[in-house]
């Protein structure tokens, strides 16, 4: 019995030991990978200064020059993705919460979850097909509608559980008040759910801020001009990283690495407030 | 909170409204550009990527209120963006092939019509390869098809060291990089493997895109773009890859002097370019019929100084551009380019600019 | 607002197009990516999914495309990646539940949720030029030097770019996606289990295997979550699969993935008349895989009662 007493402490230590070195395992890429980035980043920033942030595309071989295209571009794409994307997914949501048992509303809500594990490279592929080739241009509207795709579910689904999770007295006082339906929605519980609906949205606008593959065949890329028009090629950060990263030269890869700091930077600017406001998000 | 979201909605409807309107009008009369400020989208081949950047640069400087994005996406790229319409004009290395000539008179898109193709530099595909120790390096055509075929496995085979007697060749397996994109850097180099090895020719022959077979024999990695290539070239010890002269002489690679026509082993430079375009009678097709033009007569120049892979890279632009700022815009830059460009001071490394009895030829039948 | 009246929810017919919107935009979808595929299938069939040919040609008859190797690739990375995040994805819901000190429990999980956010770019870069040349060095030529013989490891690592590269980065990025749904789901079970298992004398380790078992379903959940995000994947693994036309069983060995061969050849297909409707095709593969497992991954949730 003594025997078997210690080999099951044995493995208890054993198996504390492993959890604990595998959840180092899974947590320690990130702080790889954010090292990485400030020792390969911090210099370029500093060594490109305001021009990395301004200016235009260097020469291969030749400094840095500047990001400043992709930072409009990424602004740009944001801002319209969300302008876009924004009204359908709230107002979807508000739907899947206020009528989760009928046949669409429980529908959308699969909907939703399917689109939010959808692969992005399909969504620039499809507005592609759909908007690019009959305009006849690469476009900011484009690839802003990619990132409005891409962006949506998220949007609904947090809008959709910061409805379902208000407390039903709210509702029942409401109508006891013979609002209409709109009006308890829009008045009362949007208001008690701006908080969770606005989480949904940063989100939703750090997620899209990032993406690169939806906007391959969409946005076009533009290393040298800031903005065109709605219906021209705009640059994005991540496009940007995606297209220097596959290059030979040394100054590429060094804007590469500047970018990529700020758009670690950016990410966390966003992100990091919100999930310290929350106790968990959905990703 | 209502009338918050109603006004998103509003601005929403707004924006994509004007955007269609704005697309609308396009087609009459540009909206996004003033007479004073365009902008022009080109992409394509990255054959001649680093010379085209040169030339943009240059030019944007001395005409502020033009600017110009070249993207490298390939000549396969800008072939298909140039007939998709969604760039104003485009870099490919390999003249057109007649069927998407038809398709580019016969349906052109809504940008433009007529469309017209010229050489506008000249440069060469090197043969570049990364084996520690090794510093200079010789090979033949057939030597070289049968390496990128997988024929030839190893660096010290009996047939690279026969014609590299007294050079220290490791016995390691030689890995091969290729274009993973439609590239007209891969057209030229294969359709000249296919003129010196008649093997390569009954089994692979020569397109923007070939079936590697070094792929299915786990020795073949592919790079996207001649920059991609040399990436991977830079990191991968005991590869080979071809790529243009200019990569080349940027990131310092080791360059294989090839035999040429008449036997001589040279290695590429701006001297033995020029000799190779010297000893053959340049036809240049008429920009109107460009898919005429015969990629071939470059490749395996006779002469005793000739290199032996050697090239036109073309331009594609249209004849009318529906939108008339960027008709007069991209007919400037393409003037520029045939007059200014190739002076000497502006030619990059690695090219050789066109003979002044080309530029001029292409420039009056073009009637741009 | 218009007022209500009678038994007229017009409220639901306000918000009913937006749904309906979302809907017809998934249909479209679908429906373009079939019509866009017609033309591949009428000129090859299945071949297209049953081949490893990449022929293109200026001439539409020579045209050939079989896209196997990268729908082997596909599958081949992601299963690596899943079989990193399931020991992965379960330790640390289990260590963060009931083992980690307060101190750092809530610091351990802000990092997997910045993981699950932050930009796939980011890994890319990370994984070419980081991750690549170390794995390159300290796993990949040491296996293949002293057991080649297993075919696992017979393929000599060349660049580094392999189904390896691609799977531990794959594997990285989706284990906070898989170790979220694990961690709500263990720390969902009731109490008295636990004090159940421990009055008995179970030590830890015991009584955390039997707790583990209890959420079997939410962990094959999020496991086929974490392979669909895994499988959608771009950027990251463009970067560090090595884009080759080739089927091998070796990890170290290059090879392609369904969406970076449509990243590296979307761009220039127009120029030819079958390869647009190929890659639309490969697509539709993607489609119809990440389809089926988020919801079967969806539909074991919510049957388990851990929806999301």
């Amino acid at each position: 019995m003594q025997g078997s007493l210690r080999l099951r402490l044995f493995k208890e230590k054993l198996f504390l030991l492993s959890i604990a070195v595998l959840t180092i395992a899974t947590v320690l890429p990130l702080f790889h990978i954010m090292f990485s980035i400030m020792i390969q980043g911090i210099p370029v920033l500093i060594k490109g200064g305001w021009g990395f942030l301004t200016g235009t595309l260097a020469p291969p071989g030749g400094g840095l020059g500047g990001i400043g295209p992709a930072i409009v571009g990424t602004f740009i794409l944001t801002f319209l993705a969300s302008l876009i994307g924004l009204p359908v997914a709230i107002f979807t949501g508000i739907y899947a919460a206020e009528y989760p048992n009928s046949l669409i509303g429980r529908a959308t809500k699969t909907l939703l979850m399917v689109m939010m594990e959808f692969p992005t490279i399909l969504v620039g592929l499809f507005v592609m097909d759909l908007v690019v080739l009959p305009m006849g241009s690469y476009s900011a509207i484009a690839g802003a509608l990619s990132l409005a795709i891409v962006m949506m579910p998220y949007v609904a689904v947090y809008t959709d559980e910061a409805l379902r999770n208000i407390p039903p007295k709210y509702r029942e006082g409401a109508f006891s008040l013979g609002l209409t339906r709109a009006k308890v929605v829009f008045r009362v519980l949007v208001g008690l759910a701006k908080k969770g609906i606005m989480t949904g949205v940063l989100i939703g606008i750090a997620k899209v801020a990032g993406e690169t593959a939806p906007l391959l065949f969409t946005a076009g890329g533009a290393s040298r001009v800031y903005f065109d028009g709605l219906n021209r090629p705009v640059g994005a950060i991540p496009l940007l990283i995606y297209n220097l990263v596959q290059q030979p030269y040394t100054n590429y890869h060094e804007i590469a690495w500047g970018a990529s700091l700020l758009l670690m930077i950016i990410f966390l600017a966003l992100f990091l407030p919100i999930r310290l406001s929350l106790k968990e998000v959905k990703l | 909170m209502k009338k918050a979201l109603l006004l998103v909605v509003l601005l929403a409807a707004v924006a994509i409204c004007g955007c269609a309107q704005n697309k609308a009008q396009n087609k009459v009369t540009p909206t996004t550009t003033t007479s004073t400020q365009v902008v022009l989208i080109g992409d394509g081949a990255t054959f001649p990527w680093p010379q085209i950047t040169n030339w943009i640069n240059i030019y944007m400087k001395e005409h502020p209120n033009v600017k110009i994005e070249y993207n490298g996406g390939g000549s396969g790229k800008g072939q298909a963006d140039f007939a998709a319409g969604v760039v104003d004009f485009a870099g490919s290395d390999p003249p057109l092939k007649k069927n998407l000539w038809d398709r580019l008179v016969n349906n052109p898109p809504a940008e433009g019509k007529g469309p017209l193709q010229f050489p506008d530099i000249i440069g060469a595909v090197v043969v570049c390869y990364n084996v520690p120790g090794v510093k200079q390096l010789r090979l033949d055509g057939k030597t070289l098809a049968d390496i990128f075929m997988g024929k030839i496995k190893y660096w010290d085979n009996e047939e690279i060291k026969k014609l590299n007697p007294g050079v220290n060749l490791p016995h390691k397996e030689i890995i091969v990089i290729h274009r993973s994109d439609a590239s007209g850097t891969t057209d030229i180099f294969t359709t000249y493997l296919c003129l010196v090895s008649p093997e390569w020719n009954s089994t692979i022959g020569a397109g923007k895109v070939v079936n590697w077979p070094v792929d299915k024999m786990g020795r073949g990695v592919g790079g996207k773009g001649n920059p991609g290539v040399v990436a991977e070239l830079k990191n991968t010890p005991y590869s080979i890859c071809y790529t243009e002269l200019s990569y080349a002489i940027k990131e310092n690679l080791k360059i294989v002097a090839l035999k040429n026509k008449d036997g001589y082993f040279v290695l590429p430079n701006a001297t033995t370019i020029k000799a190779a375009a010297s000893h053959v009678s340049m036809y240049i097709a008429p920009p109107t019929a460009g898919y005429k033009e015969n990629l071939r007569q470059l490749l395996n120049a006779p002469g005793k100084d000739s290199y032996p892979i050697v090239a036109f890279s073309h331009l594609l632009v249209w004849k009318h551009y529906s939108d008339p700022v960027k008709d007069k815009a991209v007919h400037a830059f393409i003037k520029w380019i045939l007059t200014q460009g190739q002076n000497d001071k502006y030619i990059v490394p690695g090219y050789v600019g066109l003979p002044k009895s080309i530029t001029q030829k292409v420039l009056q039948e073009a009637g741009i | 607002m218009k007022r209500e009246v009678g038994h007229i929810d017009t409220f639901k017919y306000f918000l009913l197009p937006f749904c309906l919107f979302v809907f017809g935009l998934f249909a479209l979808m679908l429906a373009v990516y079939f019509s866009a595929s017609i033309p591949i299938f009428q000129h090859e069939g299945l071949k297209i999914y049953t081949t490893n040919v990449w022929r293109a040609s200026e001439n539409p008859n020579k045209e050939f495309y079989g896209v196997l190797a990268a729908i082997y690739g596909s599958v081949y990375t992601s299963v690596l990646a899943v079989l990193i995040a399931l020991p992965l994805s379960i330790s640390f819901a289990v260590f963060v539940i009931d083992y980690a000190p307060k101190k750092i429990k809530e610091p351990l999980i802000v990092a997997t949720d910045v993981m699950a956010g932050l930009p796939t770019i980011i890994y890319g870069i990370w994984g070419a030029f980081v991750l690549v040349p170390i794995l390159k060095k300290y796993v990949m030529d040491p296996l293949y030097a002293h057991l080649s013989f297993i075919p696992l490891f017979s393929f000599k690592p060349v660049t580094g770019y392999s189904y390896l590269s691609a799977g531990v980065l794959l594997g990285i990025m989706v284990t906070p996606f898989a170790s979220a749904i694990i961690r709500e789901a263990y720390r969902s079970l009731p109490f008295m289990y636990r004090e159940a298992i421990y009055s008995l004398g179970a030590t830890r380790y015991e009584a955390t295997k039997i707790l583990v078992k209890e959420i079997k379903p939410a962990i094959v959940a999020g496991l086929l979550l974490a392979f669909g995000r895994a499988i959608g994947e771009t950027v990251a693994v463009s970067l560090v699969i090595g884009n080759t036309f080739n089927i091998s069983p070796s990890l170290f060995a290059p090879g392609y993935t369904i969406s970076s061969l449509i990243a590296n050849q979307f761009g220039n297909a127009f120029i030819y008349k079958y390869m647009v409707s190929a890659l639309f095709a490969a697509g539709l593969s993607l489609f119809f895989i990440g389809l089926a497992v988020n919801i079967l991954g969806i539909l074991i949730l919510r049957r388990y009662g851990h929806a999301r």
